[in-house]
């Protein structure tokens, strides 16, 4: 079997039952270029799904696939702080299993809006060197 | 020396001669014999009365000084001067020695190099060493002397502080900052004050090491000149409040330029940095404003960064002027004027216009068959009106002022229309003797004068005979009459000038005035007005209000003579200047122009005299230069105006009237006689209202443009005024 490579194949059709059949599976190559097969480690609470799968090699044995609401609008700033950890290999510990401090000052996390309406634009702090006029409003 | 009453100084002026080199020509006639004397062994011949100060300028070597300066009387106390004449005890103080014959000065011996390194040594004892944190660093004649001619090395030895001398500050207004511990009691701000601002204001109180200039009580210096003592004050104890702590000269960037807040057309430096207007400084010319400018010209720049136009703007379909493109905007004026035939069409000319705009803005109406071009300020038509220069230009010159002997000023106030050519009359006045008269409103000219009353009736009975003073007219050798624009802009005017023309041409047939001595003088209020007049603007608005066009061009016109009720209901308003003021406000396009720091343009003050301008700095955003403006909109229309740069549309200026291009020179204007005859044409009963001029007092001459408008230090000087007023001193 292993000779001829078919395990492969047999492969291929468990990692396309497990993302939830062909047109799934399509739409999973289409979003990510990619189609993996792992556990579930955890979800966080914006619907991001973390997988882990240690056959493949250290650097691509954990993933994200994002809320399927944001489709191919996804962006690596999407992982909350929590989870980052996790991902980059600082910790072993996804939060699922030590779940951090709640701690009352810690701001919701935000993705970065850059190239979208909300982004950032730098502004200048100083004065106009020239004060243009203004016109007055009409006289009803 | 500080406090001495005016024929005090007088005499002292006369006895002192050399201060005025003008002068020194007119009584060289006696002809006295040159004297030699010795300047480091080298020969020089100068006039008996020469200071040695002077004739060592004569023979290249200049003197280090701080009291001395050749506009103000000498007063000798700083001691910087020193030097050693042979057989001489003592060091001489050589801006107040005059030569002697055969006299052997030497400037550079170790004899004088110690005097003035104890001088500067005694005074660097009380001087602070601030030079980091001072306005004046870098243009300092403290700080650049004791370089040259200080010592290497210090015998300071007050390390802990306890006996350098220190001043209380004085609140002279908000123009002027004092730092009092910098003076060194050189006097120039007190002799200044007193000799050419006519303000006796400032003078020293004790002696010695408690020695201090100020004001004797705290009090705002009231005076429309009072800015130059900045440039006097050789240290930094006397600053520019609005430009403190702004730049150093080495940063800035010098433009040699024209002022056009007054007719006069005073000579100015402009100083920027970064693409900012950061000071006006005076430059010298002595035909016109010799070296010093009024405050206004000075301290109004930052007007230029407020109420700016930088934009093109257009009226939407409710009624709010809205930001366009520039090629929009041009399009719907291009419209507009297309829209309108021959007289429908009218343009209307402000204070501050250059004769660029002026030339183009004519070129493109005349196009469109229309004649209806006019100036806000009125000057009147009948008679010979504008055909004839002399008519309308102050043909004796400003600097001819110190050549007369007599004047008559007619319903004017020079103080503050044109506070150099009060000066002048205040300079001869003090040198020359001078007599001065007025008819008109009585005012504060700084000097005495005669007032003969502010009726127009006067100008008849000194043309009859009937006015005693007309005897002391008859007799002058050189008189010398400047009526006020703000005369000639009543209903009367027409009358009132031809009474005058009549006047000075009967003075003339006297016989004993020289035969090139002009006596007729008209003086201008806004500067664009001569080359208005010259490239054949009508004065006055009436024929607009008359004809009342159905699309009106203003350029730069905020003085808010045309309103929109002078107007048709549907009449389309374009304006084009620099300022939103008064023309915007009523104006259904807006185009941005340039001001006169941010263009090379002519202007032709009141003598006649074309100067031009040079950009210091760009236009703010959309803005740009006047006549290009106009240039670009003719295109547009399908008329394109035949110039493309400068040089072309100033050869378009020298068809139309060959003295607009040629700069710095006053073109003498004739035919004076034949203007009083065409004047005698006129029949209409002068009006015996008084003569009335708008800037009586001090806080009436800081705004009177939109540029002055639109300046915070202006408001300022007006509201300290006003709180002076109220003060008990």
């Amino acid at each position: 079997m292993s000779f001829l490579g078919l395990d492969k194949v047999g492969k291929l059709f468990t990692i396309i039952r497990a993302n939830g059949g062909v047109l799934k599976s399509l739409r999973k190559l289409y979003i990510y270029d990619d189609l993996k097969l792992g556990t579930l480690v955890g979800t966080d609470k914006y619907g991001n799904k973390y997988f882990e799968n240690n056959e493949y090699f250290y650097g691509r044995n954990r993933w994200v696939e994002y809320n399927e609401k944001v489709g191919i609008d996804y962006d690596g700033s999407m992982i909350p702080a929590e989870w980052y950890g996790w991902m980059h290999y600082k910790t072993d510990m996804p939060p699922t299993k030590s779940p951090p401090v709640a701690y009352k000052w810690l701001e919701p996390h935000r993705e970065n809006l850059s190239g979208t309406p909300e982004q950032y634009v730098p502004y200048t702090t100083t004065p106009p060197k020239i004060q243009s006029w203004v016109p007055p409003k009409p006289k009803k | 020396m500080m406090r001495m009453p005016v024929t005090a100084v007088l005499r002292k002026v006369s006895r002192v001669p050399a201060v005025n080199n003008a002068r020194i020509c007119a009584f060289s006639s006696a002809a006295p014999e040159k004297v030699e004397v010795f300047i480091d062994d080298k020969p020089v011949m100068v006039e008996p009365g020469t200071t040695v100060l002077q004739a060592a300028a004569l023979a290249g070597v200049e003197i280090p000084r701080f009291c001395y300066h050749e506009r103000l009387s000498i007063a000798g106390n700083c001691r910087m001067c020193l030097v050693e004449v042979e057989k001489s005890l003592k060091p001489v103080a050589s801006c107040a020695m005059p030569v002697m014959k055969g006299m052997r000065v030497k400037t550079n011996s170790e004899f004088t190099r110690k005097a003035r390194e104890g001088v500067m040594e005694f005074l660097l004892v009380n001087h602070p060493l601030d030079c980091p944190i001072c306005d004046q660093g870098g243009e300092c004649d403290l700080q650049d002397q004791s370089m040259t001619f200080g010592s290497d090395r210090s015998r300071f030895t007050d390390i802990n502080f306890s006996g350098k001398r220190a001043v209380e500050d004085k609140n002279v207004g908000p123009l002027i900052k004092t730092i009092m511990t910098r003076c060194i009691h050189c006097t120039r701000c007190i002799r200044f004050a007193s000799e050419v601002a006519g303000v006796d204001d400032f003078g020293t109180t004790g002696r010695g090491q408690d020695m201090q200039v100020g004001t004797y009580v705290e009090k705002m210096l009231m005076s429309e000149m009072s800015g130059n003592i900045i440039d006097l004050c050789p240290v930094g104890a006397l600053t520019s409040k609005p430009y403190a702590f702004m730049a150093r000269p080495w940063e800035t960037r010098k433009t040699e330029s024209i002022d056009v807040l007054d007719a006069i057309g005073s000579n100015i430096v402009v100083s920027t940095r970064t693409g900012e207007v950061l000071r006006v400084i005076p430059r010298q010319n002595d035909d016109v404003n010799e070296e010093w400018i009024s405050d206004k010209s000075r301290f109004a720049v930052d007007g230029l960064k407020r109420q700016r136009l930088t934009v093109p703007l257009l009226k939407n379909s409710s009624g709010q002027l809205e930001q366009v493109e520039w090629e929009d905007a041009l399009v719907r004026v291009a419209q507009a004027l297309r829209s309108g035939k021959g007289n429908q069409v009218g343009a209307i000319a402000g204070g501050l216009v250059d004769a660029e705009a002026l030339t183009a803005l004519k070129d493109v109406l005349n196009r469109l068959d229309s004649e209806l071009l006019c100036t806000e300020e009125i000057f009147p038509l009948d008679g010979s009106g504008t055909d004839l220069r002399s008519n309308y230009l102050l043909n004796s010159k400003i600097a001819g002022i110190e050549e007369a002997d007599m004047v008559l000023l007619i319903g004017t106030n020079p103080r503050f229309e044109a506070p150099l050519l009060n000066t002048r009359l205040r300079k001869s006045w003090i040198n020359n003797d001078l007599k001065v008269a007025m008819i008109g409103p009585k005012v504060d000219l700084t000097y005495e004068y005669e007032h003969l009353g502010d009726s127009p009736n006067v100008i008849d009975a000194v043309i009859n005979g009937k006015d005693a003073f007309s005897k002391t007219l008859n007799s002058a050798k050189k008189p010398i009459i400047i009526v006020g624009s703000t005369a000639l802009q009543r209903s009367d005017a027409a009358v009132i000038l031809s009474k005058i023309q009549k006047l000075s041409s009967s003075l003339r047939a006297k016989g004993q005035i020289p035969s090139d001595w002009r006596v007729l003088n008209v003086l201008h209020r806004v500067a664009s007005q001569v080359a208005a007049l010259d490239i054949g603007y009508s004065a006055g608005a009436q024929k607009i209000r008359d004809a009342k066009p159905k699309v009106l061009f203003m350029l730069g016109a905020d003085e808010g003579v045309i309103s929109r009720s002078d107007l048709a209901k549907d009449c389309f308003v374009i304006y084009q200047g620099h300022h939103g003021d008064r023309g915007a406000e009523i104006a259904d396009a807006v185009l941005p122009g340039a001001a006169y720091t941010e263009k090379q343009a002519t202007y032709v003050n009141t003598e006649g005299r074309s100067q031009q301008t040079t950009s210091a700095v760009n236009p703010p955003g959309m803005a740009r230069e006047d006549w290009k403006i106009i240039r670009a909109l003719s295109e547009i229309m399908g008329i394109t105006l035949p110039y493309d740069d400068l040089h072309e549309i100033r050869k378009r200026m020298n068809e139309i009237s060959p003295n607009l291009t040629r700069y710095g020179d006053a073109e003498d204007a004739n035919y004076f006689a034949q203007a009083t005859e065409l004047g005698n044409l006129i029949n209409k009963p002068a009006d015996s209202s008084p003569f009335n001029v708008p800037m009586k007092q001090l806080e009436d001459f800081y705004m009177t443009d939109a540029i002055s408008r639109a300046s915070p230090t202006m408001a300022k000087c007006i509201q300290a005024v006003k709180k002076q007023r109220e003060s008990k001193y």
